[in-house]
Order: C-alpha cells, then structure tokens, then sequence
C-alpha cells in the first residue's frame, strides 16, 4: 500500500500557534466583568465539619460569594463522569460536611481578584472534629477500621473485589519445576501536567423569567476547561446543576497536558459554576502548582503479591497474584484501574493456569486517579521483574524466556478477544537485533571507579480503547468545501499530542487531498459531535477510525457527482493529490472543479457522519536499558533506551516517536525519583510542589533510539493503526529494575528505586555474603 | 493582595536610610530570584523591597594577580560561570555557577544573592569559603569587611545589620600548585537543590606536601561549615588514599545535617564522607 499524507511527519497544525504563543487555552481566557475564585482546603486528613463561618470573609471588600457544604446543592455523583460506567465509583459532593484527605476543597471564593480571593480564604473560620487517620492500605484494611464512605461495599473496600480464574491453579504450581514468589510495590506518581487545572465558568440568565430563582428555562452555562472529556464534563455539570444538555456549552481549545486525570471532575467546576451563578459574573479558578498535587489525582499506589510456576525449559505453569490498590479518599477510576490492571495479569506472558483477586481500598489519603497506563504499569512492573527473576533461576537468557512465553495471535486478551499478529515477540527480536542481545549484556562494559553498569529488557502491552469496561464510540463529520477544502469536526481533545494532526492526515490521506486542505474543528460541545474523551490511548484508533469512515462518505458523495460531470460511472473514478481522474485515462478535474459554483447552481453540500463502536486492539513494546549505578551514592543513572513499539500502522512518525520519548521520561521519574509522598499519620502531604517532586529535565534525558513496528495491524483502526498513548510508560520501569540487578546483582520489587534504598540494599547484600 | 513599599535607590547612601528606616522590615532586591519566590510564597513579609540595580558600579568584576578577584553584588551567576580568571583561579566556585538552578535563573540571579539568603544548601557558598573569600559590607557611611565563614548565623540569617547591604565579594589569589573542586551532589543535572554539597581546596608543595587545606560543606548543619579536623589532619601530611579516607570520616563526623523529603541524615552523612573524598582526589589529580 502507497500513501500520500499518512506515515509522514507533517507539520502539525497547531505548531505556529503554539510557537508565537497564540494558542488559546482555558487559563488564556478573559471575560469583561470576570471574578477570580481560590478555594479553601482542609489541613485535616479526616475529620467532620462541626462549623464554618464565613462572615469575616464576605465582609472583605472585593469578595462577591462563598460557597460551603452549607449552601451547595447536596447531590451524589462520579468523580469521573463516564457514561454509567462500571469503571468508576459514585461517592462525591461537590462540597461534603465531611474530609476525607488532607487538601480536600472545603470552601470557595469568588472576588474581583485573585489576591483578595486569596486574603478571603484566611478569613473563613472552619473548625473540625478529628475522624482517626488511616492513610495507608493496613490501617484502611485492619479490623475495626473506621469507615471513611458510607457507600460502596463496606470494608473500606471501593468496590468488590474482582477475581479471575482460569484453569486449575493447583494442578500448575504441581507441575512446576520452578516456583518463585515476591512482594511488589508501587509509590505514588503524579502526572504532573504542564497546564494546571482551570475553568472559567459564565452562567448566563437570559431568559424571561430569570426573576424566580428555580425557573432555570432560560439559562445558559458557558464552560471554558482544560478537560480530556468536555461531553462528560458537561453531562455531570448538567445532571447535578439540573440543567438540560443544551443549556450547558463545555469549550476546550488548547491543553497542556492531562495524561488521564483530567478525566475526573475536581469539586472546583462545579464550584467555579455555582459561584457565577450566585454572583451572575464569570468566574474562573485556576489551581497552583500545589493545588494539583493536593487536589489532584495520582497513580494507584499498589501492592502486589506474586507467584508463578515455571518448567524447566521456561513454560509458566501458573500464576497466582493478588493486587491492592489504593485509591485515597474517592474512588475516581479506582474500580477500572483495578479490573483493568489486575486482569492485565492474565496476558503478556501465557500462562493456563490463573487465579487473580483484585482490590482497590479507600484510604486518608489523596485521590487516585486514572493515569497513562491505568493500573497495568503496576501489575506489569512486578511480572515483568518476576520473569527475569526467574530467567535468572532457570538459567536462561531474559529475553529469550520473556520471548517463549509471549502472548502471541490467537491467545485471549484481557479483554476476551484474541490477539492479532505476533507483535510482541517482534518488538523483543528487533530489539534484540539493534542491541546486539544477549552479548551486550553478558558482556557488560567493566566497572568504571565506583560505576558498575547493566542492562535490562522490560516487556508491555496495553490496549487502545477502554473496552469491556466502558463500550465506545467514535464519531466524526467531514464537511467538504466548494473550493476543495475540508473540515473534520471531532469531540475528541487535544492533550497536546498532536492528536488533531493525525485526524487531518488520516481525513486527507482518505479523501485524497492534501493535508494542508483538511482543517480541525474541536472542543464545542454545542457544535462537534458527541465524544466520550480523549483517553486509553484510542484517540487515533477510534476517533481515527470514525474520522476516515465520515471521509470515505464524503469521497463517495463527491465521486458520484464527479461522475455526472464526467458522464462515466463513479466506479472508474480515482481520486489524489486533490484530482479526480477517470482510471486509465487522462480525463480529470479537481475537486473544486467537481464541487465549486456553476453559472447558476450552488455549491455542493457535501457532509460525511459516521460512527465507530471499537471492540479493543493491543500494541506491544519492549524496552531495552542499559543503567549505570554509583554503588557509593546509590546514584542509578539510565544510560541509554532502545524502546521498540509494534503500533500497527504509524501515522505521524515525529508524534508517535514524540509519546516514547514523553513515555520514557515520565517511567525514568517513577521508577527512580518520583513519589508525591503523605505522612503516614497525620495523612500530611510532604512535597506538593516541584522543588521536591522530583521529574527528570531533559538535561537528565538519555538518548533513546526509538524503533516503530508495523508488523501487527488491527483489523479496527485505521489502516491497521492502534494506539501508542500509554505503552510507553509501562516497559521501562521493568527494564530499568531489570538493569540495575543484571548491574548490581540486587533485585528491586518497588518503586521509586532511590539512592538509599541502594545504598541499604548493597549493605545488606555484603553482611549476606559475610 | 500583598502590599509593600517599592524603592530604587540610586546611591548606597540612599538604600541604606531606606533599610535603615524600614528596621529590619525592608529587603534588597538583587536579582531577585530567592526574594521574590519568597514573597509570593508567604514565606517573607516585607514592608519595603529595595531595588539596588540602579545603583552605578555595583556589577564591577575585577582581577589582580597580586589582591585577587573582586566582584561586586550585582554580578550575577552567569557572568562568574563564564569568566576566565574564575575558571582558572576558582574552579569550584565556577563548577557551583554551572550548576546553579538553570541558565536562565543564572542570568538573574547573583552570588551575593546566593551569599545573602544564606540557604545552607546554597551552591556558591562552600566554594567560595574554601577560597578563602572575604564579604565587603557597607551601610552608606562607613563600610566593614569579614571572612564569608564568619557571615552565616543560621539557617537565612547573616551578620548583617540593618542599614547594611553587601557591596563586594573578594578571592585572595590562589597560591600556586592548588587544585580546587565543588561537588554538588543530588538527583538531578540541573534545576536542584544540592542534598549535600563539598568544596575543596587543597594546595601541595614540590613534594607533595599538603600545606594547606579548605574543606566546606553545604546542607549538613544550620550553616555552610568547615571542616577543619579533616584540614588538620590533611596539613603537612604527603595526602595518600589512608589520610584521604580519614579526612573524609572526620569531615562526615562534622557534619551535622537533618532528615527531610530530600534525604535523611543518615544518607546525608554518608555522602560527606564519599564526595569529600572524591573531590579531594579530584582536586589532587589536577596538581602535576
Ligand atoms: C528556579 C530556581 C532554581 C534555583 N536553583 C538554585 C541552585 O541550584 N542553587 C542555589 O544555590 N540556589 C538556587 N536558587 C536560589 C537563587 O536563585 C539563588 O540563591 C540566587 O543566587 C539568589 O540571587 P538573587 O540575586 O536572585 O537574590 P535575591 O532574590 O534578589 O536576594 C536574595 C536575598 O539576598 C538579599 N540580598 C541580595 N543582595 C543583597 C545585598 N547586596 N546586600 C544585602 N542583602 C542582599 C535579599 O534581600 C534576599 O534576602 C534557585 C532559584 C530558583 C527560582
């Protein structure tokens, strides 16, 4: 197959108004009248509200409104508002008479700027009566736990447990040669997003009889918001406001950033909304830095314990775990991330005899969230450490066991269907080609004064879409101008991946015009169709999809008229470049010629509309690292990164390339440096900020020689194309704990590997050998 | 809303009956990279910022092989990272520039300013106590001058008193056959702040005799220190790997730091011992 625009690195269509800085986002915008909001948080983990006063704030001048529990309306609702999903757990107020963490919203200003907003908080006399504090998966979980929701199923347990079960677990761990067991844990990431969270809410009152307070017929809420999900934000805004869908207008132009938390609802929306409506001005509310720690949402922190049995010769025999995620105060994505990350165990490396529980606690501590990777870089970074753990066992070369139990076509995914293609074992044997495995790792540089070195192979998939757990669906309409020119309208927004470039390649490579004819309209929920969001790295996949289905509608609806013209039938017609022509002649017209003005006929109205349901399709990675470690600071230092993606057909290569790399700097900080850490007693954040919230600047980049595979197109995406969203941040973390021990000879099973973990692990290493 | 006074005095004179005036409750403002974070912050109230940079000749940098280098409050990082006398006379101190925040915040920021928040994690001030560098303060009639060892009293706190601003910074000249070394140590390769923080400067003779040494130590107590058990036990000593190892025990046995989010004490302490002997090693390799 040749193509015109697809598998080019086309100048995005975003990139001059992002460099001269014209780009439009949420924070960028300024009303006439426009009132600044800061809201309150608690310094209590848990507590009940016994009385807040805000006389004192209200009477400063300049402030306008302030919102509490007492003057809210009182509705239960999700924290992530997908369509009645079984991902997500309902047990949120806008504003609760209870805290549950430290840094929950209590209270919110509305005043002329954002300083006073500011001095108005410190006026608002809230006093607490002190719940016990149980910030941890223990003490959530002990005996006599005090309960922090009065929903879900009790336990402090988000939802129930989910187990899977396969086979006969018994009759594999018999058969086993080999059975090797471990405990894993995760840390707390954050996504850390370049943009922080912030909404302008314009509650108009235009109707005639705005007069009554409850007669809400003539209103109309504008929201400007840095979402991923503008359709969800503004059918959860509609349903506990109790305004119709058309009377709410969610407006997303730029964004900088969400990685999947931005998902959720953060109390401030519905807040920043109410606020406008009470004091009949716009409001916006923007979060600092630290409100996005502590308001924010992070990875699940997690515990894993891990069995599995092997033959000799490397088969897995069986394999057993059980997962406990912490979800901190709000179940948010806790109940997806659980199925999601737990059932992730059942695939990648094959295995017949399976028995998973899965469990997601409620915690004293901050809200987790839906995050690039969404509970599968958890599971996948203890399987895959448990794999070379036993690699090392059975004496046999990492890459190679990981390569005989690959998951391969026909075996069942985690989501029920089976697997197209072979693409894991073609990411590790090119990766093992480009490295020249396994000799460049039994045959490691020599240590260097106190730098030992090691390299390590990690393995993932992950799937595009968020199928069995929320059923999707992608919509899109090209409209084709009388010039030649084309519109796509698509709900779907854009993160700042370059989504939108794609969508316009894939309309334009479809359509047979050049990509630069095709424009983007987005994020107007009165105007775009319905989206469900832009996450589970299924934006190019399905919105793809849906997007070259509405061009295909619109090729057919041109060619037919071409054909009129050209009196032949529309069967003989091609269509390139921007020019139809009649196949094996040299007849042709351009498709303005074939649209535009006659004397005395309008333009055509050419619209295309189609819609996607998606089923669920894999991509497959493996990362290759090579780490250094100071065994006199405990200093780990990546090296370099061969990450080899097998993605099914590459759209844009630059952007494609460009999520590896964000992936791989983003799994470099969680595995090494990143952890927003609470006080496991008092529940107290530590670091919200990012003087020491440690990310990796690019300074602190390796180099990374990224490898895309086309070898295993699905039969759903756009020419085969799958997503590459979230895999990247999934193998490295594997690859670089697998590195340091291939360095060292210590095995990590948690994350963040810090120097003084290091350091104690070495110790412990040499009173063990002593 | 945060309300303060906003001068820009255009003589010392002038800026010193300001903070004079003010009692303790105004704060110069340099390059402004500390001060302003800290306003904004609430981690300062202030009643009255002073703007220096109109004041004339503040940014003066100057050499002299006989009196040394002498560089005034307004020279800012940047400038000293990519000065020629700096690299050659004081490598530490260049290598603590290098690795101050970004280069964008170097171009703002200046070493008195770095000197004058007295963090004791601050890059530039180990280096410069190793050099032996000595603080030129003014309070518009008279001026005073003292070691920078002798400057710090505590975690942000100086020895200045009100009235008195910081003019100049000066660096004896390095004798000859000195090697000299700052290492910051934490996790990242810019934008941080140093766990811990060593700076060496160690001179030999013809016969390898060590005849003096400075060791300072940043983020390990209240204030940058010196650790002079590890320089006696270095002076009049030929230095082999036995008195490198015993000098960095003894330098870690000064150190007296604090368990936080960064690091705990432990860890930290360890670390004075591991860089003061590399950087002492480091320092040496570069003497013939
Ligand atoms: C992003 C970022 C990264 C940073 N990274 C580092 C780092 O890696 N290492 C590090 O050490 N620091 C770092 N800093 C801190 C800061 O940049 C340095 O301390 C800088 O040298 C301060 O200089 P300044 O001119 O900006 O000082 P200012 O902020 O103007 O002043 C700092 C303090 O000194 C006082 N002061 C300034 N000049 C005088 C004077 N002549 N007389 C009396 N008092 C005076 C001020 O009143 C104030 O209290 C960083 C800061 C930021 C914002």
């Amino acid at each position: 197959m040749s193509f015109d625009v697809i598998g080019r690195s086309v100048k995005r269509n975003d990139v001059v108004e992002k460099i001269t800085g014209s780009a439009r986002y949420a924070g960028d915008v300024r009303l006439p009248g426009m009132l600044y909001a800061r809201t309150l948080r608690s310094n209590m983990a848990h507590a009940t509200i016994r009385s807040i006063d805000t006389s004192r704030a209200l009477a400063l001048p300049g402030v306008k409104a302030v919102l509490t529990h007492e003057n809210v309306p009182r509705v239960l609702h999700y924290g992530s508002p997908h369509p009645r999903s079984a991902s997500l757990a309902q047990d949120q107020y806008i504003l609760d008479n209870k805290v549950r963490y430290w840094g929950e919203c209590v209270a919110a200003v509305a005043a002329i700027s954002e300083e006073i907003a500011e001095e108005a908080l410190e006026l608002i006399d809230v006093v607490y009566d002190p719940l016990p504090v149980m910030a941890t998966i223990e003490a959530a979980l002990a005996a006599g736990a005090t309960p922090i929701h009065d929903v879900g199923p009790g336990g402090n347990l988000v939802a129930p447990p989910i187990k899977v079960r396969r086979g006969d677990i018994e009759r594999g761990f018999a058969e086993a040669d080999l059975v090797i067991e471990g405990e894993y844990e995760g840390g707390r990431p954050t996504p850390a997003y370049m943009e922080p969270n912030v909404c302008v809410c314009h509650w108009e009152h235009t109707g005639e009889h705005n007069s009554a307070a409850s007669d809400r017929s003539g209103d109309k809420l504008t929201v400007h918001i840095s979402t991923q999900t503008a359709f969800m934000v503004r059918g959860i805004l509609a349903e506990v406001l109790g305004l119709p869908l058309n009377q709410v207008r969610v407006i997303v132009d730029h964004m900088g950033g969400g990685f999947g938390a931005k998902q959720d609802l953060f109390q401030s929306e519905f807040l920043c909304a109410l606020l406008s409506r009470e004091t009949r001005r716009p409001v916006m509310l923007e979060y600092t830095r630290k409100e996005t720690f502590l308001g924010g949402r992070s990875r699940h922190p997690v515990k894993i314990w891990l069995k599995q049995g092997f033959k000799r010769d490397g088969t897995l025999t069986a394999r057993q775990a059980r997962v406990v995620f912490n979800s901190g105060a709000y179940g948010s994505h806790g109940p997806g991330v659980t199925a999601v990350g737990t059932t992730a165990m059942t695939s990648l490396y094959r295995c017949e005899n399976i028995e998973l529980e899965g469990m997601c606690v409620y915690t004293n501590a901050p809200i987790a969230g839906a995050f690039r990777g969404y509970g599968v870089v958890q599971t996948y970074y203890a399987l895959d450490i448990q794999m070379d753990e036993a690699a090392e066992q059975l004496g046999i070369d990492p890459a190679l066991l990981k390569r005989k139990n690959a998951v391969r076509a026909g075996d069942l995914a985690p989501s029920g269907h089976p697997l197209v293609g072979h693409g894991l074992e073609d990411c590790i044997d090119r990766g093992m080609q480009e490295v020249n495995w396994p000799k460049t790792r039994t045959h490691q540089r020599s240590s260097d004064g106190a730098r030992r070195f090691g390299w390590g192979i990690g393995c993932e998939m992950h799937g595009s879409s968020a199928y069995p757990g929320i059923k999707e669906q992608g919509n899109a309409i090209v409209k084709l101008n009388e010039d030649g020119t084309a519109v796509l309208l698509t709900g779907t927004a854009g993160l700042g991946t370059g989504a939108h470039t794609a969508l316009a390649q894939i309309v334009a490579e479809e359509l047979g015009i050049p990509f630069e004819r095709v424009s983007v309209m987005h994020g107007d929920t009165d105007t775009v169709p319905w989206d469900i969001g832009a996450f589970a790295s299924h934006t190019t996949y399905m919105g793809g999809r849906a997007a070259q289905m509405a061009a295909t509608e619109v090729k057919r609806q041109l060619l037919e008229r071409a054909a009129e013209k050209l009196e032949v039938a529309a069967e003989e017609l091609e269509l390139r470049k921007g020019i139809i022509s009649v196949r094996g002649t040299d007849i042709h017209l351009s498709v303005a010629e074939a649209l535009g003005v006659a004397r005395g006929q309008p333009a055509a109205h050419l619209v295309g509309s189609a819609t996607y349901t998606p089923t669920k399709s894999y991509s497959f990675g493996a990362h290759f690292a090579e780490v250094a470690v100071d065994v006199e600071t405990g200093h780990i230092e990546v090296l370099q990164v061969t990450p080899v993606h097998e993605v099914g057909r590459v759209i844009h290569p630059l952007a494609a390339a460009g999520q590896v790399e964000g992936g791989i700097q983003q799994g470099i900080g969680h595995t090494l440096s990143e952890n927003y850490e609470i006080d496991p007693v008092t529940g107290k954040s530590l670091n919200a900020g990012f003087v020491d919230y440690k990310m990796p600047l690019s300074m602190d980049m390796p180099p990374i020689h990224t490898i895309l595979l086309e070898t295993a197109p699905d039969p759903g995406g756009p020419w085969g194309a799958k997503g590459i969203g979230e895999d990247p941040i999934i193998a490295i973390g594997p690859a670089i704990a697998n590195a340091v021990h291939n360095a060292i000879g210590v095995r990590f099973r948690h994350y963040p590997i810090t120097p003084e973990d290091v350091l104690n692990a070495l110790r412990a290493q040499k009173t063990e050998v002593a | 809303m945060i309300r303060f006074d906003y001068e820009e005095p255009r003589t010392l004179a002038e800026a010193s009956a300001v903070l004079k005036a003010h009692a303790g409750r105004a704060s110069v403002l340099a390059g402004g990279t500390d001060l302003l974070v800290e306003i904004k912050e609430h981690l300062r109230r202030v009643h009255c910022v002073v703007n220096i940079k109109r004041i004339p000749g503040l940014d003066a940098v100057t050499f002299d092989a006989a009196t040394g280098l002498r560089f005034g409050a307004l020279t800012t990082a940047r400038r000293i990272e990519l000065d020629a006398d700096v690299a050659r006379h004081h490598p530490g101190l260049r290598q603590a520039t290098r690795e101050l925040g970004s280069i964008q915040v170097r171009h703002r920021a200046t070493v008195v300013g770095n000197v004058c928040r007295a963090s004791p994690s601050a890059d530039t001030l180990p280096p410069l106590i190793a050099d032996g560098a000595v603080i030129e303060i003014g309070n518009g009639t008279s001026t005073r001058e003292m070691l920078l060892e002798d400057f710090f009293t505590g975690p942000g706190k100086t020895a200045l008193q009100p009235g008195e601003l910081v003019l100049a910074i000066r660096l004896p000249p390095a004798p000859a056959r000195t090697g000299r070394i700052y290492i910051k140590h934490g996790r990242r390769r810019a934008m941080e702040l140093a766990t811990v923080g060593v700076a060496v400067s160690i001179t030999l003779d013809e016969a390898r005799i060590c005849t003096k040494a400075r060791i300072a130590l940043g983020a390990v107590a209240a204030t940058p220190i010196r650790a002079r058990d590890s320089e006696a036990a270095l002076e009049g000593r030929v230095v082999d790997a036995t008195i490198i190892a015993h000098a960095a025990d003894l330098a870690m046995a000064a150190s007296r730091p604090i368990s936080n989010v960064r690091a705990s004490a432990a860890y930290r302490r360890e670390m004075v011992s591991v860089l003061t002997r590399r950087a002492l090693e480091q320092a040496l390799a570069t003497i013939p």
